[in-house]
């Protein structure tokens, strides 16, 4: 297993709503992702555990404290800098799949290449196929995101995450919505592609079977993590 | 192809319905637009194409009156006086020509006396010409409807008068036609033809004579009131009547100026069509804004997942410019194909015109200046109707939609 540090966030804090209903939701947390490696945050709702992940995806801002990628810190970086690393460097997967709908599989997965814009049309699909292919769905190319069953759909968000062969793959209870079986075949598929292609993973999820899984556990509780312990 | 152009042709063609809509709303308003300028401007065109082939771009008569410097004192009113007439119409011929504009020049003994046949009688305008260089200077060859023009070339003692005044005054080329002088006389004159201008107070009073024949029937002193002028382009007869003015010290008059009042008729009839038909395009921009922004409404979990995957805020706003661009494009395109084909149609439509012009159906005029107004006139609505939702589109907060959407 490499050690080299993907992504790290050092004393985040993070204040949601305002005035009376203002929460503090992230309360120093800090927390290293290295390459091949996977990680889940565990707790209860509400205690900060989406809020980390979207200020580690650069899609949410912390109040206080840093987020370094590949040693560099990128907290104070304009909005069209973040939007470039997150394409570049940050794949996501949802619980909800987060598909364009009325897009194809293909499609889908072409997203993000084509906000990147370094390949052609053409080696675009081939990628494409090459990573549905990788997630059992290469038959399934041209079929509408909408016409796939839940399990399919979250197998395409996850080749869409790893379209731009990105570092850091964050992902927010991807396998909430799946039943057991497929939960199952989506979280090895993924952990197997990280660890294969020396990425970092980190996971939300309630799944206490998922999570022991992992590597690294962080356990949350209003707005800290209060364990943070490796699984083998 | 961009990522931003891509996603917004997909947005627009999943909604077909709305897009349809969207369409059909520009290609009407430009249509429209261009039918209906190419028609007002059609009627308006005809009228210039007449009176400056019939009166000429230029016109110059009265010789102003000398100011004698400190003797006079300045009137309010800045017009100048001048004494009717010109005494040296050939001189002044043969310094006109030297202008590169002036094609040819005509001189012409102006009157107005009344004419008779049989039971009828008609105030007239009478014009003497020297037909030859009346014929290089006006389109009067092209106007006779009837007679011929060699009877007139060949006969001193014969006119040629406008078709309405002939139909009032019940005469025919080979008829006779009495003018009456200033001094009381009736002249005895033969009809050798009839013309047509096209404009209807032009056909409905004027006559042509030999100038040296309606010199004596007026009985003038000088043998040419005024010289009218065929220019290169008659677009610059303003500017050149202001040279004239000062070279030759003689009233000189436009055709812009001299049709004034009748070219503003023309211009706000146009530009009230103008205004009408752009209030279409308008509602359709408002009907591209409704669209835009039911699609932001219904795209936003789409522009969440866009914006987590990398994509820039400008790169949102550009996905649904890219939707009205790819309206305004083909809406544009369509919309003046069609208004071609309106045009077309309305020129065929048959209409009997006897009043302030001569037409017979539709006039319109083909001018590629319509299709870039309509055009541009659309794009900027359009612009301005997507341009509302792509800011707001860009703005919405990601975050906010995917914790919305998450447990």
């Amino acid at each position: 297993m490499s050690c080299e540090l993907c992504l790290s966030c050092r004393d985040i804090e993070r204040y949601l709503g305002e005035d009376e209903s203002r929460v503090h939701a992230l309360r120093g947390v800090s927390l290293d992702l290295e390459s091949g490696t996977i990680h889940a945050v565990v707790g209860p709702s509400g205690c900060g555990k989406s809020t980390l992940l979207y200020i580690l995806g650069l899609l949410d801002e912390p109040d206080g404290g840093s987020v370094t990628i590949k040693s560099e810190p990128v907290s104070h970086l304009a909005d069209d800098e973040l939007a470039r690393r997150r394409n570049e460097l940050i794949g996501f997967i949802f619980q909800f799949h987060f598909l364009m709908e009325d897009f194809s599989a293909h499609e889908n997965v072409m997203i993000p290449m084509r906000r990147l814009g370094q390949l052609t049309e053409a080696d675009m699909r081939d990628r494409s196929a090459a990573l549905l292919e990788a997630v059992d769905l290469g038959d399934k190319l041209d079929r509408l995101s909408r016409h796939l069953s839940g399990g399919e759909q979250q197998r395409v968000a996850i080749a869409r995450a790893l379209a731009n062969d990105p570092q850091v793959i964050l992902a927010d209870e991807p396998t909430g919505n799946l039943d057991t079986r497929n939960s199952q075949r989506a979280f090895e598929l993924l952990a197997n592609l990280v660890r294969e292609q020396q990425k970092a993973l980190l996971l939300v999820t309630h799944n206490r079977f998922i999570a022991d899984a992992c590597d690294w556990t962080h356990e949350m509780k209003d707005g800290r993590i209060i364990e943070a312990r490796a699984s083998r | 192809m961009t990522a931003s152009f891509y996603v917004g042709l997909r947005f627009a063609t999943h909604r077909k319905r709305a897009l349809l809509l969207s369409l059909v709303g520009v290609v009407f308003g430009v249509a429209i637009f261009i039918c209906t300028q190419a028609q007002t401007q059609g009627f308006a065109q005809y009228f210039i194409d007449s009176t400056i082939g019939t009166n000429g771009a230029l016109v110059l008569h009265g010789r102003f009156r000398p100011h004698y410097g400190v003797l006079l004192i300045p009137s309010k009113s800045a017009s100048r006086d001048y004494f009717e007439g010109i005494n040296n119409a050939n001189e002044i011929m043969r310094v006109s020509r030297q202008f590169s504009e002036v094609v040819s020049c005509s001189p012409v003994l102006r009157g107005t006396v009344s004419a008779r046949a049989g039971f009828e009688n008609a105030p007239v305008d009478l014009y003497g010409i020297n037909p030859e260089l009346h014929l290089r200077t006006t389109d009067l060859a092209k106007e006779l409807i009837d007679g011929d023009l060699n009877d007139f070339r060949n006969n001193t003692s014969s006119l040629i008068v406008g078709y309405r005044l002939a139909d009032a005054l019940g005469v025919a080329p080979g008829d006779t036609l009495q003018l009456l002088s200033p001094s009381g006389e009736y002249w005895r004159f033969t009809v050798a033809a009839t013309a047509r201008s096209g404009v209807g107070s032009i056909d409905g009073s004027r006559v042509y004579s030999h100038a040296p024949v309606a010199q004596t029937l007026l009985n003038k002193p000088f043998n040419a009131s005024m010289i009218i002028y065929k220019l290169l382009d008659p677009d610059r007869a303003p500017a050149l009547a202001a040279r004239f003015d000062n070279l030759f010290q003689h009233s000189t008059e436009s055709w812009q100026e001299r049709e004034e009042s009748t070219l503003q008729l023309f211009l706000m009839l146009r530009l009230s069509t103008a205004v009408t038909v752009s209030l279409i395009i308008l509602l359709a921009g408002f009907g591209i804004f409704n669209v835009l922004t039911m699609s932001v409404l219904s795209k936003v979990r789409e522009i969440a997942i866009l914006r987590s995957m990398g994509y820039r805020r400008s790169d949102i706003s550009a996905i649904f410019l890219w939707q009205g661009a790819l309206i305004a494009a083909v809406g544009s395109l369509l919309g003046c194909l069609l208004g071609a084909a309106m045009t077309w149609g309305v020129s065929q439509i048959p209409i009997r015109i006897r009043g302030l012009l001569y037409a017979n159906h539709f006039l319109v005029i083909w001018d590629w200046r319509h299709y870039f107004w309509a055009t541009l006139l659309a794009m900027v609505a359009i612009f301005i109707a997507s341009y509302v939702p792509a800011r707001r589109a860009a703005q919405l907060p990601p975050v906010a939609t995917l914790r919305g959407s998450s447990v």
